[in-house]
């Protein structure tokens, strides 16, 4: 391993604790709580969109179905929580349990489907898991399940108005993912991915082993997708089938990686700071005419991003060029 | 600092300039949130909903010589003649969205009250928020029971929901059984959202209670791209009366398909949505031919009180549409709450929500053929008595209850 290297991985981390410190210091001077609430959506697009990028970018299976996780992540916190009374917390990292534990069950068939033929696996299997939640009577079925509002509380993650606590955790959650990613990318499993994702055969024959790295890129994956989903419930306080699990999230999941930059460190981060602030903005701001002037606004912006910067917005800055190029 | 004479008057003159600002403030504009889908795929809908406010804003804003509250004279007479300032905003059909775009009116744009939403999943999200403010939250057009039981204080809905809806179509069959018709059997047919959930499982309790045989109840996904199995289905059970609760594209593809496969109802009685819309009697409408669908307003009622007519010719003119079931309740929902809010000379969320809760009115005062206003501890108005309406030579025409209707019921429907 040479220097320049070791040195670039600790200016990373010196460059994102700066920013992380930044974001954490915004809402002493941004007091309005719609604003809030659009950064706190950025940031949990942000920690999901590195979730994804983990199996998709990383590894190279590309899933259109990680709605999935998110949705049992969301579940599994608000049917324990008005059912049994289980506090979030654990609800979460139960969550988190459960859709890693599917993640790799549903791999175990998945993998061995090459290229495409995956991407279509994840979306039917998780269009099918929409469904049958429509029809879970006890999951509240097409209902849905409204969390009632206590008081506000740490213990059971709810803030009546104030939008600090849930600002807060989401970026920690982003952090998480962030130095997840990081700490992978130089780690034995982060080269096994992205030889895997270059050439599987080739990997192969160097002794990688192909499967199991898969395995374990969806696990790690789905669990912090579940636990953005977990968030997502309390932050809302109401999920039904289509709003958690409806194949627009997967897509809303996939897209900041892709327009920030595939399989890169700061994609994500970069794509969702970009992304989610112009979708909320335009809708709140333009949409109200009934044109649908916002979305033209929203795709156009998309368009004229992909054609300019085809490998990513990540290729912008010096610091990652290299993690493109590497 | 040192305070000198002219700090002071400085101090004066900004403190005079300021006054009638602040003044001003209490009185000009009273500023409603108006939330509804108007981008995606039912955008038509929040398009159509934003005229029908604004027929409404327009009616309380100016004076108009109609028997509906706030028509007579400009504004609002307890708030000094404040004019109402509609603000509107788009949720997608999304309910984060809606969450927080309810946030931002009360926040932003300060609205003192909301009204909304369409899909019965976002009204969830906005009355949720609308309760953390202390804002009141009236549903003008959502029919899902399960809104109204949720214990919040601040939610309010004039018109009926679906049990409502639904108790009316089995009264109806009641009253055509003593008359000697054979109904026995029903196929029920819903989309798999809070509105086709909520819709069956009203029909099938009423059913169970009052002795008709469910032979098939066929849930299927909303925006399917084929019902033909569904269809099947249907055909194979050949109930005595088809109860579809669809929207709009759902509609037409069941329409259509029972055609190509060769199914010919017996009966339809619609759960409204779908089967209120123009669109779909502009495409299958020749195969309609005596549908029955519920409904919460009827334009015959013209016939009894002008001013329905009037108000109709208003809209036309804006949205180049007769009303609708949809865009009536919206219309209706916007008066009765300005009226609260003139009811209760504040802007403030509470005292607001103290005038809805008072709320007295007489149906005749309305649009609708409601017997009155007047909403329950839980925010519902169980005096709004819906209207079952029959599809017949290319119109609707009200048919029951008998306060409104002005023919008799065509049973069974015509068989071509």
């Amino acid at each position: 391993m040479d220097k320049d290297f070791t040195s670039r991985r600790r200016r990373e981390l010196i460059i994102a604790a700066f920013f992380a410190a930044l974001a954490a210091t915004v809402p002493l001077f941004v007091k309005d709580v719609y604003i809030q609430n659009i950064m706190v959506l950025t940031l949990m697009y942000a920690a999901l969109s590195q979730a994804w990028n983990i199996l998709s970018g990383y590894c190279g299976q590309i899933s259109l179905g990680h709605a999935l996780y998110f949705g049992l992540g969301a579940y599994t916190t608000a049917l324990l929580f008005t059912k049994f009374g289980v506090l979030p917390w654990f609800g979460m990292l139960a969550g988190g349990v459960i859709s890693a534990v599917i993640a790799m069950a549903l791999g175990y068939p998945c993998f061995r489907l090459g290229g495409h033929y995956f991407s279509i696996a994840t979306i039917v299997i998780a269009e099918i898991a929409l469904v049958l939640f429509q029809n879970w009577d006890w999951a509240g079925a097409a209902l849905g399940i409204d969390i009632p509002i206590h008081r506000d509380s740490w213990l059971t993650f709810q803030f009546t108005r104030s939008k600090l606590p849930y600002f807060y955790f989401a970026l920690v959650l982003a952090c998480i993912a962030w130095l997840v990613t990081w700490w992978l990318e130089d780690s034995k499993w982060g080269y096994w991915w992205r030889a895997v994702k270059d050439n599987p055969s080739a990997a192969e024959s160097l002794g990688v082993d192909v499967f199991n790295s898969k395995m374990g890129a969806a696990a790690v994956s789905a669990f912090l997708t579940a636990i953005g989903g977990s968030f997502y419930a309390q932050f809302v306080s109401y999920i039904d089938p289509e709003s958690v699990m409806g194949f627009q999230f997967s897509l809303l999941m996939a897209l900041p990686a892709v327009l920030g930059g595939i399989g890169t460190l700061w994609g994500p981060v970069l794509g969702a700071v970009i992304l989610i602030p112009l979708t909320e903005l335009t809708r709140s701001y333009i949409g109200g005419s009934g044109r649908g002037v916002d979305l033209i606004v929203y795709g156009l912006m998309i368009v004229l991003i992909s054609l300019a910067r085809p490998q990513g917005l990540v290729g912008l800055f010096s610091v990652s060029k290299k993690a493109v190029s590497r | 600092m040192k305070i000198s004479r002219r700090n002071v008057l400085l101090g004066a003159t900004a403190a005079a300039a300021l006054g009638p600002i602040a003044s001003r403030a209490d009185t000009p504009e009273v500023a409603i949130g108006v939330i509804y889908p108007l981008s995606g795929s039912s955008a038509q809908i929040g398009v159509d909903a934003q005229k029908a406010f604004e027929t409404a804003a327009e009616i309380i804003n100016k004076d108009y010589d109609f028997k509906l509250p706030l028509a007579k004279g400009e504004g609002l007479p307890g708030l000094g003649g404040a004019k109402i300032k509609l603000v509107f905003a788009d949720h997608q059909a999304d309910p984060q969205k809606g969450r927080a775009e309810t946030e931002r009116l009360i926040t932003q744009e300060k609205v003192c009250a909301v009204v909304g939403t369409y899909q019965s999943a976002v009204a969830v999200t906005v009355s949720q928020t609308c309760e953390r403010y202390q804002i009141p939250f009236l549903s003008a057009d959502n029919s899902s029971p399960s809104l109204h039981r949720r214990g919040l204080k601040y939610y309010f809905r004039a018109s009926p929901h679906d049990e409502m809806f639904s108790k009316a179509m089995f009264d109806f069959f009641d009253a055509l059984r003593k008359k000697g018709q054979k109904i026995e059997t029903l196929s029920l047919f819903h989309e798999d959202t809070i509105f086709g959930t909520d819709s069956a499982n009203a029909q099938s309790k009423l059913a169970t209670e009052r002795g008709y045989k469910i032979v098939s109840d066929i849930k299927y996904r909303a925006n399917s791209p084929s019902l033909t199995a569904e269809v099947q289905q249907l055909k194979a059970a050949d109930a005595d009366v088809l109860m579809p609760s669809s929207y709009t594209t759902d509609a037409i593809l069941l329409v259509k398909t029972m055609a190509e496969l060769g199914y010919r109802p017996k009966n339809i009685m619609a759960q409204d949505a779908g089967f209120s819309e123009k669109a779909l009697y502009d495409a299958v409408g020749d195969k309609l031919e005596g549908v029955i669908s519920r409904g919460s307003f009827s334009l015959d009622l013209a016939e009894k009180r002008p001013m329905v007519g009037m108000i109709n010719e208003m809209y036309k003119a804006k949205s180049g549409k007769d009303f609708n079931d949809y865009t009536s309740r919206q219309f209706m929902g916007l008066i009765l709450m300005a009226e609260a809010i003139n009811r209760a000379k504040s802007t403030d969320g509470d005292k607001i929500r103290e005038a809805l809760a008072a709320t007295d009115i007489p149906g005749d005062v309305t649009i609708m053929p409601w017997m009155r206003v007047k909403y329950d501890e839980m925010g519902q108005n169980n005096d709004a008595d819906p209207v079952l309406l029959q599809y017949l030579g290319g119109k609707f025409v009200t048919i029951a209850p008998q306060r409104v209707a002005v023919s008799e019921a065509v049973w069974p429907m015509p068989s071509k």
